[in-house]
């Protein structure tokens, strides 16, 4: 979590690029609504605060954002609305005006109570939310509404797919290239990330936004309550299991801090160990499954040397003998098998110390996160607090062993991800 | 045997008065495509049912109340008697049977209230869309309410394991509020499907149960692998003796038996038994040689063993508990007269929880087998608690945790422990040491026998 803030604080860049393009498409959205006036403003007051108090709901379901799902599910609803209730549909413009000013009237209540928010998302929504609304004026003919006749009703709900995938598919590429420069992650890796998030929680906030905009079309005002209400019951389930996951990921980070408070290890160290491995992970393209597994076997690798009599001085497990070092690995791996959830992590953990050319080089199923935390856990023991190398003396001595202790692909990527700039 | 009849009576009645319903259903019941699709989804529904089981409700609750509006209460009531086909086949054939009627009495009941209300179908929906959503929640409530009047008249009846109140408290209050929501749903799907869409309308609908459905069963998971991690988490530090091993699990089921004898409600409830399985947590913190070493410790050796408290909540602090966890950390050591450890907090000072974990923690203390001493058996051990109420324990916690081993009894810890053996280098348990000189337990302090 540390390193994603880290990241975000130094670089905004591509970030401010998506928050101007979003404010200059709701600064000329609002003028020409201003101009033209507003159509239909009950439906404008009722979508505008949907999106408002799903904006204000924003939670963080994974490390990367926050989430907003029913504000981008309203703005969807909002675009795709067609006659008979709704007598005109917005037109692109009040969407974008529509949408940007809920969504900042979502955002101020967050920025006045201290929580988390993050103008970077909501802009994107914007855009996402007008690449729909343009589609969907362009494929939709103006005579085409909900008469209840098969044919139209396909037709639009063809044309309405076709925007949402629209607006996931924008989302998805923008997403990815944050991504890419955030946590310097190749781009194919990250879009295959943004595309699987897409077809899940995305396709799910589609459909809401499409059930919105048919139900509000047919019935009026009578229509966003009955997806509003079981889209806030699932979102109160997904806050609910957002928290489980945060409990969780602090139980094993203390679990980590076991080995620090028994002498075993430096204050920080795991976690300065896991921080790299995770750099190593982004660069070298992991799905985000993996990468949980990674950052957990890299807090976790030290556990097994609890169940060694006498802590080692300054916890420099590299003045240790080999030997010494993979039997701590394999009892910290069976002891982490033991909770029968954790099972790709004791792999990793299993091989953690297990030179390359014993190891990986001949036998493909050692997991590459072994080899990750391997050269993690060696830089951290050069660099880290206590004895305090320079990186470049570190990179040298790694250098030495690659090949043989190190595997080299890994150490490939620890020179590019220490050129950017890495530092503990 | 014989005291089962009023509920058998009761089965019988209604499944009679269900059957009555249904036969005037069918002749009323045209086999329209709404009828034929939806009965077609409820049976396709049990590829839905997984461990979490309020989704698959959910669904058959949708699609009867989209049906309602789509073609009427008859037709609604005929599929109903679907619902038991998909459910679990282990139940027995009784419940089956009940459970039937049940769902076609409910059905019966709700659309009695819908056409009451005013309610309309098929095009005449998005003429009066108010109408329809009016009587469509009604139709929703009356559902609800029905089925747990039936539920609770089968309970009261059967007086077997759960009583009515259980059953409102535990499952109908929790559920009340998911369920008229997502019932909502069921109106969405008759209005999509009028709108034009027909059959289609039922893949559109069904994303957002099938999320929910996702959700839920993410929550689960992560729940679980909560719970295994810190079992494992508990197992690593236990590693360092070999006569503690299980300690903290027990004393986990040992606090969670007298928290529900408390009642105590059920975030509370986990967060106890949390406390329970962390509580020497910071023994991870204590030198293995102290914790190794035999006989009897000087004064810093105790002094490093005091402090596993701190450490221990040194350790969670982070985790998001409760704070009623970390308390009981910090204070499972304190005795009822204020001689404890580490604040020295008498009576009821000392938190409610680090009370009831500090009784257990003695109980199973002394009822395991030490390396300087066999196991003592469960009476006797009673026996000592209740000598020590006022000393070390809070009087009340410890009648009710008598009363709790006295009525559900206490899983033998001896079964899988090493036998007591001389030669084992090992110091005195802590939390003997914890047991003071005045008491009964002061003969378990006493250390090997010399």
């Amino acid at each position: 979590m540390a390193t994603a803030e880290g990241a975000d604080m130094r670089r905004l860049g591509s970030g401010i690029v998506v928050v101007v393009a979003g404010g200059i498409l709701g600064i000329i959205g609002l003028a020409l609504t201003v101009r033209r006036g507003i159509t239909e403003w009950p439906y404008a007051v009722t979508f505008g605060v949907l999106v408002a108090i799903g904006e204000m709901l924003q939670f963080r379901l994974d490390r990367t954002r926050n989430r907003a799902p029913i504000a981008t599910s309203a703005a969807l609803g909002y675009v795709l609305l067609r006659p008979p209730e709704v007598s005109i549909s917005p037109d692109v413009a009040q969407v974008i005006a529509v949408t940007g000013l809920a969504t900042l009237a979502g955002v101020l209540p967050r920025m006045v109570a201290g929580l988390r928010w993050d103008l970077v998302v909501s802009s994107r929504r914007m855009l996402s939310v007008a690449a729909a609304a343009a589609v969907f004026a362009a494929v939709t003919p103006s005579d085409l509404y909900w008469d209840t006749t098969w044919t139209s009703a396909i037709s639009l709900t063809g044309a309405m797919l076709l925007a949402v995938l629209t607006a996931a598919a924008m989302d998805a590429l923008v997403g990815a290239g944050q991504a890419t420069e955030k946590f310097n992650q190749p781009f194919p890796a990250a879009l295959r990330d943004e595309t699987v998030v897409a077809t899940r929680i995305g396709m799910a906030m589609a459909i809401s936004g499409v059930l919105l905009a048919i139900g509000t079309s047919l019935l009026g005002l009578w229509g966003p309550p009955l997806v509003a209400i079981p889209l806030f019951l699932t979102q109160f389930a997904f806050r609910r299991f957002a928290s489980a996951q945060r409990t969780y990921r602090t139980t094993v980070r203390s679990m980590a801090r076991s080995t620090e408070i028994a002498g075993f290890s430096s204050p920080g160290q795991n976690a300065r160990t896991a921080q790299l491995a995770v750099a190593l992970g982004y660069d070298l393209g992991l799905t985000p499954a993996r990468m949980e597994a990674l950052e957990y076997a890299a807090l976790l690798s030290g556990v097994g040397q609890l169940a060694l009599a006498d802590p080692s001085p300054g916890g420099a497990s590299l003045l240790r003998t080999r030997e010494e070092r993979q039997r701590a690995a394999a009892i910290g791996a069976s002891v982490i098998e033991r909770s029968g959830v954790l099972d790709h992590v004791a792999e990793i953990v299993r091989h953690s110390n297990d030179p390359y050319r014993q190891g990986r080089a001949n036998n493909s199923d050692i997991p590459i996160e072994s080899g990750i935390v391997n050269v993690a856990l060696a830089y951290e023991q050069l660099v880290g607090e206590g004895t305090g190398q320079s990186p470049d003396k570190a990179m040298e001595s790694i250098g030495l062993g690659i090949g043989a202790e190190y595997d080299p692909v890994v150490v490939e990527s620890l020179r590019r991800v220490i050129g950017r700039g890495f530092r503990f | 045997m014989n005291s089962r009849w009023p509920l058998r009576l009761t089965v019988a009645i209604s499944t009679a008065v269900a059957a009555l319903v249904l036969v005037v259903a069918l002749f009323n019941t045209k086999l329209d495509a709404p009828t034929v699709a939806l009965g077609l989804l409820l049976l396709v529904g049990v590829l839905l049912r997984s461990k979490v089981g309020p989704v698959k409700a959910v669904l058959d609750h949708v699609v009867c109340i989209a049906l309602l509006l789509l073609s009427g209460p008859a037709a609604t009531v005929v599929v109903a008697v679907l619902l038991p086909l998909t459910q679990d086949r282990r139940l027995p054939l009784m419940r089956r049977v009940f459970n039937g009627a049940q769902a076609v009495l409910c059905a019966a009941a709700a659309g009695f209230v819908f056409v009451r209300t005013g309610g309309v179908r098929g095009d005449a929906v998005l003429d009066a869309p108010g109408q329809a959503t009016v009587s469509g929640f009604a139709a929703i409530v009356t559902w609800l309410s029905v089925n747990a009047a039936l539920m609770c008249m089968v309970l009261w009846l059967d007086r077997g394991g759960t009583s009515p109140l259980t059953f409102l408290r535990k499952v109908a209050v929790p559920t009340v509020l998911p369920m008229t929501g997502y019932g909502l749903l069921g109106v969405l799907l008759a209005v999509v499907w009028i709108g034009g869409l027909g059959i289609v309308a039922m893949f559109l609908v069904v994303v957002p149960l099938v999320v929910a459905r996702w959700v839920l069963s993410l929550y689960e998971a992560e729940r679980n692998a909560q719970a295994a991690t810190m079992r494992a988490f508990i197992q690593v530090i236990e590693t360092k003796d070999l006569y503690t091993r299980g300690h903290s699990e027990r004393v986990s089921a040992g606090v969670g038996m007298l928290g529900r004898h408390l009642q105590l409600n059920e975030d509370r409830q986990l967060a106890l038994e949390h406390a329970g399985l962390l509580h020497d947590v910071g023994k991870v913190g204590v030198p293995t040689r102290i914790i190794q070493k035999p006989g009897r410790l000087d004064d810093t050796e105790m002094d490093a063993i005091r402090l596993h408290p701190a450490r221990g909540v040194e350790l969670i602090g982070n985790i998001p508990f409760l704070e009623e966890v970390k308390s009981a950390v910090l204070h499972h050591h304190e005795k009822y007269d204020g001689t404890g450890y580490p604040a020295g907090l008498a009576a009821e000072n000392i938190p409610y929880f680090a009370r009831i974990i500090g009784i257990v923690d003695a109980f199973d203390c002394l009822t395991s087998t030490r390396s300087y001493r066999p196991a003592r058996g469960v009476e006797e051990t009673l026996q000592i608690l209740l000598q020590d109420r006022y000393t070390h324990f809070d009087p009340q916690l410890v009648d009710a945790f008598v009363e709790v081993i006295r009525q559900d009894g206490w899983r033998a810890a001896a079964t899988d422990q090493p036998a007591p053996d001389g030669s084992v280098r090992a110091t005195i348990d802590h939390d003997d040491l914890s047991l003071g000189t005045a008491g009964g337990a002061s003969g378990s302090a006493a250390g090997p026998d010399a």
